[in-house]
């Protein structure tokens, strides 16, 4: 009962209601960085109930795919939120895949963005998309090894079963720990930061989310704004819940959930500061030193794997 | 009663062919007469293939007509009704599907050959997957690959299209001369004295070792020039684009699967005890054909040569599968080794399905704007508001999007590449890993380049007249998309099916039956797939997506009920859209030129004309293109090597038969001493 109602709703809840705060609490440090006061830590709440009141202008040019795309990508990532062990290490939807259905459900939301921001028939549009799939492309080699990695070390791609298999080590091993260097780089790539993409960026050259997303507004500009916000939480609690799993309720009782959301709290709260500190620290890298970048992830992957199975 | 079946099957495909001869004044009717005999007989088939395959019974059957050596022995087993259900599927849809498709070429060329070899094309797929005999499997194979050929140049007086053929031929009689001899290496072991495969089924344990990695790599190269694994592909990006629509879809969707067909009845029938490292190469191989295949279609701007690289590509990670359940089984772990060959074969059919559809869509394109090349495109969205769609679920499939079924086959071989950890030898585990990270790495480039393919012909505006007045096309054709497309979501929502179904070859290949290990009840308490390492279901993922897109669609309503859309067109800095503003498919590929330079070694040229004061341009000419590496580096030298040896030895060619009348006396005169001793 509590597993197939309560907690999936609290899931949803959590990631759907803090992800804005996540962002509005990355924006409010770089500002305090920068020595300015910066926006309310509710700003992105402000700005998506503006949006979701607001009418549409809409491109002649595009098709029902335009319109279809805001909520497919809004979809794909309430289903991954169903999929992540988020409080407890019990999944809601444990039956309904593992973790490669969440990767290939954030590239069904990304196929359709990029459809859509070819369907206006405007170039920023294709610019955006053609550098989102070149650097995804490259992200998905250095994710796909690091998510072996853990998988064969825990022996299950189920992420609530990592996280219970992870529940049980004290201390990162090697292997694991190269496991999250890379994938650390791989999630700042997707979910568009410093120093792969600039979110606050409105130069048409540098542009890649931003470029893809120009042409929407009001409510379809809304639920793409949310869906990119619940995207780098999503990608934080994989991280810290199967990599950093301490706190983690492994039952369905109310103190062990308080205290797990607390823990939470304070982890992502930590990985935000820790984004917003290298966004204020780094310059955002030249488009074709990517896969630079993404290449050293592939490698600590790679490195990662063998010390699995040397060391094991 | 099912042998009955597979004969008049055979007969009406003949019948088929001869009708379409027939009609020289009513060509269109002796077309139509022939593809319906054509679709009714592959319905046959595929009522064969399951009856195979759901009774676990192999029907054999012999021809009287044979004579001492040639037995005309037919058998079909499991692993021959997999093949045999993917054909039939595919040539039923083709057939019908042709009945719109040949009306592009009423009154303008003479269709009685294209019916005729159709239905032998067909027919000579059915008779490879099910020939129980090497002389038998030889002949048709053969005749398949004739059939094809003439095919493939239909339309011959383009040179395109000539070479095309010719370099399909070449390439094919090439592969025939491998597979003989490593028909008859294994014969000369065998020492029952027959072609037949059932004496060839224990060919493996009397073989030396050295003779069995020569036949190795004879099947390899033999069949993987049918596959166009990398380097062999050559052929491949040629003819598909060559053949008419319809037939491009056969070649493509299934003919290259019957060198799959051919690789699992070698490598786990007939030379059975296999070392570790063959299944190694194949993985290697596998990984390269998908990883490069993909590469060069993300370069393509013809879409139907675009489609046959992303065959490359499929072939690639069918092979990788069929690589991984070989060094399973080297290794002794037959459940792995089965869930790894149900992998390959799920694969087999998925691709058989979207790669048609994909096919066939291109057809549709083909068909109203006469043109192939994705740059004249644009728009068709809203032209072909049917065909947009079906290219959509094609390009969904292929790109592994869950839930359709490209997705279902990936993740089992995802599943069993993880399994590579049960692998005693850490450099094979290690790159069972690393063939995970490549086999990412080709679902993301897929991603991109159909994310393109779509992208680029049916949105944004169109880029030229053809496309600006494209129509839709007869409602035949898109109804039988229509099927595929259905099929693509059918086996994506339903793998516990599609599994089952080929869980049957692999048990029989294998010994052993994985269907309870990897099936389990999900909350609808309907069958989900699961394995060691995880479990999926998705048609629960379904469910929740439609129960949030019910919820989200509400609550927008909730929010803003008076939600209007303003239509206005698209903002380019103040000047009013153009389709030249858009973005185009080697502007879309540009950034994959830049980080694979080392592979495309791209040439830029870049010619600009003045008028006479050097301050006007007059016009600018724009070269960008890839160098086809294997061409120049492999082929090229190859190619030249063989001329100048055959200039060399042309003096033997006197043009004079008593000459020749000597060679054959002492050819002849060298062999009885060879056997003397």
């Amino acid at each position: 009962m509590i597993q197939l109602i309560i907690l999936p709703i609290l899931q949803i809840v959590v990631i759907v209601g803090l992800s804005p705060l996540v962002k509005g609490f990355i924006n409010k440090t770089e500002a305090r960085f920068q020595c300015r006061r910066g926006p309310s830590l509710f700003q992105p709440y402000y700005n998506l109930t503006k949006l979701l009141r607001k009418d549409a202008v809409v491109s002649e040019t595009a098709s029902w795919i335009f319109r279809a795309t805001p909520y497919v990508t809004f979809i794909s990532i309430l289903i991954i939120a169903l999929l992540v062990p988020v409080l407890s290490s019990t999944v809601p939807a444990n039956f309904t895949g593992d973790v490669i259905l969440v990767i290939y459900l954030f590239a069904l939301g990304r196929f359709f963005l990029v459809l859509s921001s070819l369907d206006t028939g405007s170039a920023f549009g294709g610019i955006g998309g053609s550098r989102e799939m070149a650097i995804s492309s490259m992200a998905e080699p250095a994710m796909m090894l690091s998510v072996f990695t853990v998988a064969i070390i825990s022996g299950s791609t189920n992420l609530s079963n990592i996280t219970q298999a992870m529940l049980s080590y004290k201390l990162l091993s090697p292997a694991l720990f190269l496991a999250l260097a890379a994938l650390v780089i791989v999630i700042i790539a997707e979910a568009g930061r410093i120093p792969v993409d600039n979110p606050f960026t409105h130069l048409e050259l540098t542009m890649i989310h931003e470029g893809m997303i120009l042409e929407f507004s009001g409510r379809y500009l809304a639920l793409i704004e949310w869906a990119s916000c619940m995207k780098l939480l999503i990608l934080l609690t994989i991280l810290v819940n199967t990599f950093l799993p301490w706190g983690v309720a492994s039952g369905l009782t109310f103190p062990g959930l308080i205290i797990s959301f607390a823990f939470y709290v304070v982890k992502i709260g930590f990985f935000a500061l820790l984004i917003a500190i290298v966004e204020s620290s780094f310059a955002k890298v030249r488009l074709f030193r990517i896969p630079n970048l993404l290449g050293t992830s592939f490698i600590l992957a790679v490195l990662a794997i063998i010390t699995h199975y040397i060391v094991s | 009663m099912v042998e009955h079946l597979f004969i008049i099957s055979i007969i009406l495909f003949a019948a088929g062919s001869l009708f379409a001869l027939c009609f020289y004044r009513w060509q269109m009717l002796g077309n139509y007469i022939s593809l319906i005999l054509a679709a009714i007989a592959s319905c046959f088939n595929i009522a064969i293939a399951t009856s195979v395959l759901f009774n676990h019974s192999a029907i054999r059957f012999n021809f009287l007509l044979y004579h001492a050596i040639i037995k005309y022995s037919f058998l079909i087993d499991s692993l021959s009704a997999i093949f045999i259900l993917a054909i039939s599927v595919v040539s039923f849809i083709a057939s019908i599907y042709s009945l719109g498709y040949t009306k592009l070429y009423v009154n303008k060329r003479d269709t009685r050959f294209l019916g005729f070899n159709f239905n032998f094309f067909l027919l000579s797929m059915i008779l490879v997957v099910t020939a129980n005999n090497a002389l038998v499997f030889m002949i048709v194979w053969e005749l398949m690959t004739l059939v094809s050929f003439f095919l493939v140049i239909f339309e011959y007086e383009n040179p395109l299209n000539r070479k095309a053929g010719f370099v399909y031929l070449f390439m094919s009689y090439i592969c025939a001369v491998f597979i003989s001899v490593a028909f008859f290496i294994m014969f000369s072991y065998v020492k029952t004295w027959t072609f037949d495969f059932d004496s060839f089924r224990y060919a493996g344990d009397v073989m030396p070792a050295i003779c069995k990695n020569i036949v190795f790599f004879l099947v390899l190269i033999g069949f993987g020039i049918k596959a166009g694994i990398f380097p062999l592909h050559l052929w491949l990006p040629l003819a598909h684009p060559a053949a008419p629509g319809n037939v491009s879809m056969v070649m493509s969707g299934v003919m290259i699967k019957t060198a799959i067909y051919g690789f699992i009845r070698f490598y786990f029938e007939f030379l059975t005890p296999c070392p570790p490292w063959w299944g190694v190469i194949i993985l290697i191989i596998g990984a390269a054909s998908a990883i490069l295949g993909i590469l060069y279609a993300l370069m393509e701007k013809d879409i139907k040569t675009l489609l046959a690289y992303s065959s490359v590509e499929n072939i690639g990670i069918i092979l990788i599968a069929i690589g991984l359940s070989m060094i399973f089984k080297s290794y002794n772990l037959m459940a792995l080794s089965s869930l790894a060959m149900v992998a390959g074969l799920y694969h087999v059919l998925n691709h058989a399905v979207f790669k048609s559809l994909l096919f066939g869509c291109a057809g549709n394109i083909y068909y109203s704007t006469h043109t192939k090349n994705i740059e004249q495109l644009g728009g068709l969205i809203k032209r072909l508001q049917i065909t947009a769609p079906l290219f959509l679920v094609g390009a969904l499939a292929i790109s592994a999007i869950p839930p359709l079924n490209g997705f279902m086959s990936e993740w089992l071989v995802f599943q069993s590449l993880l399994n590579g950890s049960n692998i005693p030898s850490v450099i094979v585990k290690v790159l069972t890993a690393i063939c995970g990270a490549t086999v990412a790495l080709t679902g993301a480039l897929v991603a991109t380049c159909f994310v393109k393919a779509f992208g680029i012909s049916f949105l944004a505006l169109p880029r030229s007249e053809h496309a600006q007045h494209a129509k839709e096309v007869p409602v035949i054709m898109y109804v039988s998309m229509g099927l595929l497309a259905g099929l693509c979501v059918f086996m994506g929502l339903f793998p516990v099916k599609i599994m089952m179904t080929v869980n049957h070859a692999s048990t029989e290949l294998l010994g052993v039956n994985i269907a309870k290990a990897i099936t389990s009840y999900d909350w609808l308490q309907t069958k989900t797939l699961q394995t060691n390492f995880s479990e999926i279901s998705p048609q629960s993922a379904t469910v929740f997506g439609l129960m949030f897109l019910a919820i989200t669609v509400g609550a927008m309503t909730l929010i803003n009920p008076g939600f209007t859309k303003k239509l206005y067109e698209t903002w380019t800095c103040g000047i009013s859209p153009e389709p030249r503003f858009g973005y185009t498919a080697t502007a879309f590929s540009k950034p994959f030129r830049i980080i694979f330079s080392n592979l495309y070694r791209p040439r830029l040229e870049i010619k600009t004309t003045y008028s006479v004061p050097k301050y006007f341009v007059k016009s600018i000419m724009y070269i960008s293109e890839i160098t086809p590496i294997f061409e120049k580096y492999f082929y090229a030298p190859l190619s030249r090597y063989v001329l100048s040896i055959s200039n060399k030895v042309r003096w033997i060619h006197t043009g004079s038969v008593h000459m020749y009348l000597v060679y054959i006396f002492i050819t002849l005169l060298i062999s009885m001493l060879a056997i003397r001793w």
